[in-house]
């Protein structure tokens, strides 16, 4: 058998990451594959956004999105071991000063956009930054307490503020035509793809070097890898930073996506669904995220219709984030390491099992 | 010593300072100053109901049950519909509310030692999963209440056992209502009674042990997970006991949970871990800074909107300036 | 032959805590009636041993046996039921608990409390005197006398006796030294103590604890006259 070490470095990256790239492949060619198969253009038919495809780009939109808010969670909660309860605040915020920038200034829809988008992942980032200062001094539940009021506090407080339309938001229409969702959703669909592969290899990258050593150390035992001679504050900071700039971003994406601005982006929900999707996904791993969303978004979307079994109907969407709680406890209970770690596991014990009769190296 | 008389001096200057400023910025209007201070009292009361068991629960087992704000909530649904469904109307009203709230409180224990037992207790290697799973199991209830009573919430309707919920009396010149004085009078009640049970009760000096080190009250030969459970079990029960007497005033929705959760974590970390004494002045004083500030805020403002944060603006604040809460210890 | 005459028997057991493997081979053996003490550095594994005769970090391997009935998979509480009580290092009473209530805490189903106080302020006077002040207020010596006097409130079998003289005065060790002397005549004790003067003045018989493993044991009389072994496994002379 060939080692992988005397392949060129191009091959061996190609190698190690075939499943990821044939993921990729398929979510470049799905648009025009469920065209193909059912006729509707993926540009939409008729000049509207209708037709098969047009539909399941949305839904998998929703998907990148949701999936670049997980991964950020991943990135604090999984990888550096920091409970957070207020992630939602990033999402939402991100949303609402880009719709602000926006939709309260005149500085057009391009101009607006980038400052926007610069603007709230500042002001996220810098708030991630003062909450993760906090984190000297609170740890563990004390952190999550903290973040979760913090989030509370803005939701409440947003969702009855007269400049923004109180619980009703507001619709955001003043937005570049590229990204307009209803006419140019196939662009909108490669654009979001583009930034989940982003957001993945960043913090893939970032994991790997020696930061995320130390995150990965923090983790484990916290006063440990401050004895070590860690400044873990620091490390952190820089974790719980770029969490919250890559909320932000996600945000962003959501209102533009549905060009409205609204209170429920800073709800309770928007921190659930990342930290039960990190957790069924595999806490602390690359994958986890990515299968835990897609799976749970996707199959939400499958069964968000009536069931007749028997003389009872059931209407599995209206019961969703019920079954979802529930699935959760049993993830948390059963196989606290998700989907990938208890995969990975259980291939490591059917390999440990096979290798004496097999004999070593194959 | 010189700690806890700077505490009690701290908490005095507090109170009078909330009272002061309601009291001027009621402008001598004592009838205004009197609603103030009673639906300050009556929040604290309420308060201390999530509150105590939060607390107890916290100090002893280290679990923060992010579920007891839906334990509040089914204590009042399940007193709700006692009350009001068809099927229960020819029970006597006088026997209905007192009969909603006995199943109310059972059902909250009940579901307690369900979570207790069944998910909890695997877990207790694992503190994260514990917090994140009390916070997976306050969704599935509120989820749960969802699917069974829809998203609709209920007010009570105008009649209640022996008239309490009408019945108003008078000082000042204005009309207060009974009933809040009525819930403000049982919240004192379990007071005395949860404090008896901690201090003179050989199970609550093992409970006070076993907040400072339930490790050394296992190797004494006592069976501690039996005293969790039993712990947990009662916190939930006395959570949904406020839910059910809370009821006739607030009525039921699916608000309510966060609505005394929030404020409830509040309490306990004001009053320190485990500290049962803070709690109960804790109670009081978050009750009455959300009433000061309620009044406040409507009167002057025009906005509704801070009474509904004051909670988490003082869970931050305290979380900032005093982590150890009033009581708590340095140490820990 | 031994079964009757040992009250503890404790035989290559292993305890694992979290990953690290802090006992690797520990095997002591207590007689009816004496004091065994067990000896060592610092890390050695001393305290893991007596915690895990008490249940408190179970072992993976070997055997603890308590006058023939096995230890080994019962929960802490049972242990101390069945007659083990468990001083442990630090001085843990209950500070926020009264004096009287850290011992009723400690009284079970048929105990004698009002019978066992005689004999308890008996060996410690000043417990009776800050009966009902928190034990928190107390000093560090009576501290050490109330986490003895938990122990004594039912008749237990064995006693485990964690460091009782560490960072107290000469005066009170004395003190503390003429009531384990006491108490041990009712009962069997096996205790960890770094001070090797109290040691050898209480101790009948010796383990000695290496990095894991139970590598000598003895009489005490003979350990004191071999500088060689104490200079080797316990660095003091």
């Amino acid at each position: 058998m060939q080692s992988t070490r005397s392949l060129p470095r191009w091959r061996r990256v190609f190698q190690s990451n075939r499943l990821y790239l044939a993921v990729l492949m398929f979510l470049v060619v799905f648009p025009h594959l469920v065209g193909w198969i059912t006729g509707d253009s993926p540009f939409g038919v008729g000049g509207r956004p209708r037709g098969q495809s047009v539909f399941w780009q949305s839904v998998f939109i929703e998907v990148f999105i949701l999936a670049i808010l997980t991964m950020s969670y991943n990135l604090i909660f999984g990888f550096t071991g920091v409970i957070s309860f207020g992630h939602a605040l990033f999402f939402g915020l991100g949303g609402y000063i880009l719709g602000l920038v926006l939709q309260m200034t005149d500085l057009g829809p391009e101009i607006g956009l980038v400052i926007g988008g610069v603007i709230g992942v500042a002001i996220c980032g810098l708030l991630g930054f003062l909450m993760g200062l906090v984190s000297l001094r609170l740890r563990g539940v004390y952190f999550a307490i903290f973040t979760l009021a913090i989030a509370e506090m803005f939701f409440i407080y947003i969702g009855r503020w007269p400049l923004t339309n109180a619980e009703d938001g507001f619709a955001l229409n003043n937005i570049p035509e590229l990204l307009n969702s209803t006419r140019n959703r196939l662009t909108y669909y490669y654009l979001a793809l583009v930034l989940v592969v982003l957001t993945f290899l960043f913090i893939r990258r970032l994991i790997n070097s020696p930061t995320g050593k130390v995150l990965l150390a923090i983790r484990e035992n916290e006063n440990r890898a401050q004895a070590i001679g860690y400044n873990t504050l620091t490390f952190k900071l820089v974790a719980i930073t770029l969490a919250g700039m890559m909320a932000a971003g996600a945000g962003m994406l959501h209102v533009i996506l549905n060009k409205k601005v609204g209170p429920e982006t800073l709800g309770l929900t928007y921190t659930v669904d990342p930290l039960l999707m990190t957790i069924i996904g595999g806490v602390g791993t690359h994958a986890g995220p990515l299968i835990g969303t897609a799976g749970l978004h996707l199959s939400e979307r499958v069964f968000n219709r009536e069931f007749i079994i028997g003389s009872t109907t059931i209407n599995i969407g209206q019961n969703w984030s019920l079954i979802l709680g529930i699935v959760f406890i049993v993830v948390v209970l059963v196989f606290p390491q998700g989907v990938v770690g208890t995969w990975a596991r259980w291939r490591q014990r059917r390999r440990a099992a096979r290798a004496p009769t097999e004999g070593g190296d194959v | 010593m010189q700690r806890t008389r700077g505490t009690y001096a701290l908490i005095l200057t507090l109170t009078v300072g909330l009272l002061a400023f309601s009291f001027i910025t009621s402008a001598g209007d004592l009838g205004s100053f009197g609603t103030t201070l009673l639906s300050g009292l009556f929040l604290g009361a309420l308060y201390f109901l999530v509150a105590s068991g939060l607390s107890i629960i916290f100090g002893l087992m280290d679990i923060l049950n992010f579920a007891q704000g839906a334990y509040f909530m089914v204590g009042a649904y399940v007193t709700y519909s006692l009350f009001h469904l068809e099927a229960f109307q020819g029970i006597d009203v006088n026997l209905r509310f007192p009969l909603g709230v006995v199943v109310g409180t059972i059902i909250g224990g009940v579901l307690g030692v369900v979570l207790e037992r069944g998910l909890l207790r695997p877990l207790y290697a694992r503190p994260i999963f514990q917090l994140v799973l009390t916070f997976g199991v306050a969704i599935v209830f509120g989820e749960g209440l969802k699917a069974i009573w829809g998203t609709e919430g209920y007010s009570w309707s105008t009649v209640t056992s022996f008239g309490i919920h009408q019945s108003q009396f008078e000082i000042f010149g204005r009309q207060f209502g009974a009933y809040r004085l009525f819930v403000v009078a049982v919240g004192v009640v379990l007071i005395v009674l949860i404090g008896l049970l901690l201090q003179r009760t050989r199970i609550g000096i093992i409970i006070r042990a076993g907040v400072e080190d339930s490790e050394m009250v296992e190797a004494l030969g006592i069976n501690v997970r039996a005293v969790f459970t039993m712990v947990f079990t009662l916190g939930c029960a006395v959570a949904a006991f406020g839910g059910a007497i809370a009821a006739p005033f607030l009525g039921a929705n699916l608000g309510m949970g966060n609505a005394f959760l929030l404020p409830g974590i509040a309490v306990v970390v004001l009053g320190g871990l485990g500290s049962y004494m803070g709690t109960a002045v804790g109670s009081f004083m978050v009750g009455l800074a959300v009433a000061v500030v309620a009044r406040f805020a409507s009167e002057f403002l025009n906005q509704t909107v801070w009474a509904s944060i004051t909670p988490m603006l003082l869970l931050i604040l305290i979380l900032l300036l005093r982590p150890s809460g009033l009581f708590g210890k340095e140490s820990r | 032959m031994a079964d009757a005459y040992n009250v503890l028997e404790v035989r290559g057991i292993h305890t694992f805590i979290g990953q690290f493997h802090i006992l690797e081979g520990v095997t002591v053996v207590v007689p009816r009636g004496s004091i065994t003490v067990l000896l060592g550095r610092n890390g050695a594994g001393k305290t893991t041993t007596l915690k895990s005769i008490m249940g408190l970090t179970p072992p993976s391997q070997g055997s603890i046996t308590l006058e023939g009935q096995s230890l080994v998979g019962r929960r802490a509480f049972t242990i101390a039921q069945m007659g083990v009580g468990y001083v442990p290092e630090h001085r843990a009473i209950f500070r926020d608990l009264t004096v009287r209530e850290n011992l009723v805490i400690a009284q079970r189903k048929g105990d004698d409390l009002e019978r066992r106080a005689d004999f308890i302020f008996e060996l410690f006077p000043d417990l009776k005197r800050f009966y009902s002040l928190p034990g928190g207020n107390l000093s560090g010596g009576q501290q050490q006398m109330l986490a003895v006097a938990r122990a004594l409130v039912p008749e237990n079998r064995l006693l485990l006796i964690d460091e009782p003289s560490e960072g107290l005065a000469p005066v009170i060790i004395e003190h503390l030294i003429e009531a384990i002397r006491k108490l041990a005549a009712q009962t069997t004790v096996l205790l960890v103590e770094q001070n090797f003067r109290v040691a050898s003045i209480l101790a009948d018989r010796y383990v000695i604890i290496d990095d894991g493993r139970s590598v000598v044991s003895g009489q005490m009389q003979d350990l004191i006259h071999d500088e060689a072994l104490v200079q080797r496994y316990l660095g003091v002379a």
